[in-house]
């Protein structure tokens, strides 16, 4: 997020500098990273230990990984499991799946806590707020196998309370976890119930750090707490919902496996079928470390590339980028 | 950015260099080094005179105490003198722990109750990592020995296609051990004047007397007619009585040394179909493919069931006078058959690895279990503390262990492993009274004429066939799945059973035919 | 005029905001007394829906078969060490890694910033970790638990995130030009004015801590080092059994039931420490720095 208004402002940096002499700025310059560098050092012997160092893994996808061979010592098989993969029958309707639930998910889930975390800010009793903050945070800690659990009951044909409440109008009981057209809207509705509260206080946060001095301003103009929202708070904060913006597409391939696989059913298999419980199913479950390995490489290299892509974009044109 | 990519790269593929050279280990060729130790007795305890120690890696199933504090084996301990260390692992991020066992170098002697698959067993057999025990087997373990000889399907079963046997079974001589029982509400027959059924048509009369005729009694139409763990007991329960059953761990027959495939049959159609009707009329418990095992055990236990299939009457105790157990009906083509699982039933409970120092000795150790007398031992733990004998000369868990507060599974799992499945044992009808009361040996009398003459285990491939299997069922077996749940429910019409058909033979039912005639060939012919 | 407009404005926005309030509140505190009633019912009547809002059946069966259980006193202490211990070294190493590459006169620090962000997309593996952690003697050590996630990629992005933006440059500038290090700029000026954002780490990492469960699962072998969660997903397991054959869940059919209800009440003895923490950590962000004060 190099927020790179900055053309402009550098330039008025370099033009502040020029007053001191020349040795005092190489001095300190050169003190000034030497500490930051300094500060760095820790944290990327960290990254370099336990994120590179163990690196090398990655060859197994393109290996028949043997244990007792060891890493370097396995056969190589080049693009074996990943030709297992693509050939599969089910391939497109795996990459289907994992995209149309990713994507509903980014227009759909994303911009929710945005607008909870304004609503928040907009709440003018304290107990009020604090109790929707309360509220909307306690589902985070709840365990995916007790909201599949509650799904199932709530959902029941016979004497789910959702049904209940169908039959009461008039609409036949419906089967929802079995039914493949429900399976999306069921599993995307539950997330956004259980993660808004949570993924909000980011943008709480962030709008408690909005200078209230701008408020002020934007009062004294006669703008309207809605117009407001609109010129303070929103840009207030549209740095952090892009980089959480890039961050999500960035886990675009990703997509709550575990859940999937608890709601997952012989009859809902047709749209819950997405590529992280295919190599459940297929390479862990088997022991097959190579397969689930090659799968999981390619959803990385797909992430990877969709974030490099955003990021470069955002640069442009919000001027707010990873780097 | 894009100027730094080259550096970023280059720092990236040193380490991925320098990292993967140091990723290589040894593996020691040299096991069975030398013979036996000296104090080594071939036969009677205790095995070895002075004290050997063994480390031994164990899954701890939920209802399995610590192994260290199980009187079973503290006992076997002082009648062997071989000292166990058990690294006992709960279920939990089993399958995790056990890959870094294989992987970090160090291994135990021992992989125990550890669910190896035929596939790591080729894989660590052919690499060295687990030993072949053919020979140990021949000369050291009479009771297994005895025990392949007296049922060879047994020995076929865990030969690698390289002939050596890198893992052994649990062994289940006991018919009554390896089979769902049929449970029929024969109070509500008798409420509403029906017999068991005995014939499709004959079902299908029952289930919906039981539907609609309130055999409870209590005036709502409560009922569940008939219901199932699943949807792969669902498909397997019934499907003999139309003459088919799943042979080598897959949807085939084997008739007269030919192996047939039958899931694109005529006579499976017909089977879907008559699923299709009992589904459609509400005849069978619509919950099954979505439940929870618990909501099958709470339905079990509720004795509001008209049939159902289980292996015994611990999950439904309080209302089992109620229930009797049923013949399978016979089918529209006359046929009467029922499955059950093979002999050797648990497919890698044992293996020893190449550090093992004693391999004779833990060959002798685990041989005993296989005997009439260890394996009494084994199931029940010292006579007078955990177990007395009965009237009928059998077995039988005190009442402390029967009425534990643990419950009755995680009572026993406290001093023997077996609870939680899958461990080294025989069990045979001398020590099974707990999972074989008098109800279930009744109900498996129903059963026994109809039991297959042998069933073959899942053949163990090598490792490229392995591969080639795996690549076929991927694909073929979720479409099985996915297509007969629906064929079931009516969510597909019987219109699109060619397109069935064709897929399943697109994806390559010809080879795998094939494969497993071969398989049949090698060692079951 | 304006005046008046805006007044009445202001209301009916309040009485919008009110009631959305008020709607989604009511949404999502069902479930949640749910999952409380649940815990204190009767299992069977339960799976069989015939609860709804309050408990049917009361029972503190569930509670009393997780509590029955001596070693969840030891999670509980095991727990709360790591998160306080983990968190501490958490927030001290991302805000050594996030104040410097917050600044955009660090040479190299798009370099930094990419290879950063690609651990979050591509890593060795199990097996390799496993080796590095193992070589480093870290095994059923507190260590394993603390040194081995001590930063995680995404929060260390919203650190930075936040000291860009929101953390005026002209602030830090100034203070630089005053002859202030870097140290001290980040402990006079940066630190204090980023409360909220501390707060958010402090919750995020922290609530990570407080539901780890894998790493203790592989690294550490000694039961009195388990943390709470990994007790807790045995008493579930013990409860629930997964799925394995029909010949391995002999015995069980009474604990199977019992799960049903322990399911529930897990998620209530495992959250609500966290749930009792958390308006403590939250004044910090709701009421924000002024920065406005500070610069005036």
């Amino acid at each position: 997020m190099s927020v790179t208004n900055s053309g402009l402002k550098e330039k008025k940096v370099t033009h502040r500098n020029k007053v001191l002499t020349k040795r005092q700025k190489m001095m300190k310059r050169l003190f000034m990273r030497f500490d930051l560098y300094l500060m760095l050092l820790i944290p990327i012997a960290w990254y370099a230990i336990f994120q590179y160092g163990p690196m090398y893994g990655l060859q197994i996808a393109f290996k028949d990984f043997n244990p007792a061979f060891g890493f370097a010592g396995s056969e190589w098989v080049g693009l074996e499991n990943f030709e297992r993969f693509f050939s599969s029958y089910y391939f497109e309707r795996l990459l289907w799946n994992t995209f149309s639930i990713s994507i509903l998910s980014l227009l759909i889930a994303f911009p929710i806590p945005i607008f909870l975390a304004l609503l928040i800010n907009e709440i003018r009793s304290t107990t009020l707020k604090k109790t929707l903050q309360n509220v909307t945070y306690v589902p985070h800690f709840i365990s995916v196998v007790v909201i599949v659990g509650m799904l199932d009951l709530f959902l029941d044909p016979n004497g789910g309370f959702i049904n209940i409440i169908l039959s009461s109008i008039g609409v036949e009981p419906i089967p929802f976890m079995e039914k493949p057209e429900w399976f999306k809207t069921i599993f995307i509705g539950s997330n956004i119930w259980q993660t808004m509260g949570w993924q909000s206080i980011i943008y709480v946060a962030s709008l408690a750090g909005i200078d209230p001095q701008l408020y002020e301003a934007a009062k004294m103009d006669g703008a309207s707490r809605l117009q407001r929202i609109m010129h303070v708070s929103l840009p207030g904060i549209l740095p952090v919902i892009v980089i959480m913006l890039i961050l999500d597409i960035g886990q675009f391939m990703n997509v709550g496996f575990e859940k999937i696989l608890l709601m997952q059913n012989n009859l809902n298999l047709e749209s819950s079928d997405v590529i992280q419980t295919f190599v459940y199913r297929n390479g862990i479950l088997n022991g097959d470390y190579s397969y689930s390995a090659a799968i999981g490489l390619f959803n990385s290299l797909i992430n990877f590339s969709l974030l490099i892509l955003v990021n470069h974009y955002a640069r442009k044109k919000a001027e707010t980028s990873l780097w | 950015m894009r100027k730094h990519l080259g550096l970023i790269l280059f720092i990236v593929l040193c380490t991925f260099l320098i990292a993967g050279c140091s990723g290589s280990k040894n593996v020691s060729e040299d096991y069975v080094s030398e013979g036996p130790s000296e104090s080594f007795h071939e036969e009677g305890f205790p095995i070895v005179d002075d004290e050997i120690t063994l480390n031994i890696f164990a899954r701890k199933s939920p209802p399995n105490g610590p192994y260290n504090e199980m009187s079973m084996f503290n006992k076997y301990e002082e009648m062997t003198n071989i000292n166990v260390e058990w690294d006992d692992v709960p279920q939990d991020g089993f399958a995790e722990r056990k890959n870094l066992e294989f992987s970090s170098g160090d291994l135990p002697d021992v992989f125990y109750k550890s669910s190896i698959s035929q596939l790591e067993a080729v894989k660590y057999g052919t690499s060295g990592i687990l030993i072949p025990l053919e020979d140990l087997l021949e000369n050291y373990a009479p009771n297994l020995t005895a025990l392949f000889e007296e049922y060879p399907e047994i020995k076929s079963s865990i030969t690698a296609p390289d002939g050596h046997i890198y893992a052994l079974p649990a062994i289940l001589t006991l018919n009554s051990a390896r089979t769902d029982k049929i449970w029929v509400n024969q109070t509500w027959l008798d409420n509403l004047g029906l017999e068991q059924p005995t014939s499709p048509d004959e079902l299908v009369e029952v289930l919906t007397a039981f539907r609609d005729d309130d055999p409870n009694g209590n005036g709502e139409q409560d009922e569940i007619p008939m219901t199932f763990r699943n949807w792969a007991q669902l498909m397997n329960s019934i499907i003999g009585s139309w003459g088919m059953i799943d042979q080598m761990g897959n949807h085939l027959m084997v008739e007269s040394d030919e192996v047939k495939f039958w899931l694109t049959s005529d006579k499976f159609k017909e089977y879907l179909q008559f699923l299709n009707m009992l589904y459609s009329e509400n005849l069978v418990d619509r919950g099954l493919f979505t439940q929870e095992e618990s909501k099958f055990v709470g339905n079990m236990a509720s004795g509001n069931v008209g049939i159902f299939w289980n292996q015994t009457t611990d999950a439904f105790d309080k209302v089992k006078q109620d229930y009797e157990g049923m013949s399978p009906i016979v089918g529209p083509y006359d046929d009467q058959l029922y499955p059950s699982a093979p002999v050797a039933r648990d497919f890698g409970t044992f293996a020893i690895t190449s550090v093992n120092q004693h391999p004779h000795e833990t060959m002798r150790w685990i041989d005993y279990f296989f005997s009439e007398e260890g394996s009494i031992f084994f199931r029940y733990g010292a006579e007078g503390e955990t177990f007395n004998y009965g009237d009928d000369g059998l077995p039988q868990y005190t009442d402390d262990v029967l009425n534990s507060d643990l419950g009755l599974g995680p009572a026993i799992g406290q001093f023997t492993p077996w609870p939680g499945g899958g461990a080294p044992q025989l069990v045979t009808e001398r020590n099974a009274s707990a999972i074989n009361p008098p109800e279930a040996q009744d109900a498996q009398g129903k059963l026994d004429p109809y039991l297959p003459e042998a069933i073959y285990g899942a053949p163990i491939f090598d490792e490229d066939t392995t591969k080639e299997v795996d690549q076929i069922r991927q694909d073929m077996d979720q479409y099985y799945e996915e297509t007969t749940s629906k064929f079931i429910t009516g969510d597909l019409s019987f219109d699109q059973w060619e397109e069935y058909v064709s897929t399943i033979e697109n994806m390559g039912l010809d080879r795998l035919q094939e494969i497993y005639q071969e398989a049949y060939d090698l060692n079951y012919k | 005029m304006k005046q008046t407009v805006k007044i009445s404005d202001g209301k009916t926005f309040d009485v919008v905001v009110t009631l959305i309030t008020v709607v989604i509140i009511l949404i999502v505190l069902y479930p949640l007394i749910f999952v409380v009633s649940a815990s204190l019912s009767d299992p069977a009547r339960v799976i069989n829906g015939e609860m709804f809002l309050w408990p049917v059946g009361f029972t503190l069966d569930a509670y009393a078969e997780i509590f029955k259980n001596s070693e969840i006193w030891t999670g509980y202490r095991n727990t709360i060490f790591y998160t306080v211990f983990g968190t501490i070294i958490n927030i001290g190493l991302t805000t050594l890694a996030a104040y410097p590459l917050s600044r955009r006169d660090l040479p190299g620090r798009n370099v930094f910033m990419f290879l950063i962000t690609f651990t979050m997309f591509f890593h060795g593996g199990l097996i390799p970790t496993y080796l590095i952690v193992q070589d480093l003697g870290m095994v059923d050590t507190i260590w394993a638990m603390v040194i081995p996630n001590a930063i995680a990629t995404y929060n260390l992005i919203v650190m930075r995130t936040y000291f860009q933006t929101s953390i005026p440059w002209e602030l830090q500038e100034a203070a630089m030009i005053d002859g202030c290090s870097n140290i001290k700029l980040l402990f006079k000026v940066i630190l204090p004015l980023s409360k909220p954002i501390m707060a958010v780490m402090v919750l995020f990492y922290a609530v990570g801590h407080w539901n780890a469960f894998f790493n203790a699962l592989i690294y550490l072998r000694e039961e009195t080092l388990y943390p709470l969660q990994l007790i807790l997903r045995e008493i579930l397991l013990v409860n629930q059994l997964g799925g394995t054959d029909a010949a391995g869940q002999f015995g069980m059919d009474e604990k199977i039931l019992l799960g049903q209800s322990i399911k529930y009440a897990l998620v209530v003895v495992a959250s609500v420490p966290v749930l009792i923490v958390y308006p403590f950590v939250q004044k910090h962000f709701v009421k924000g720095v002024m920065i406005g004060s500070i610069k005036g």
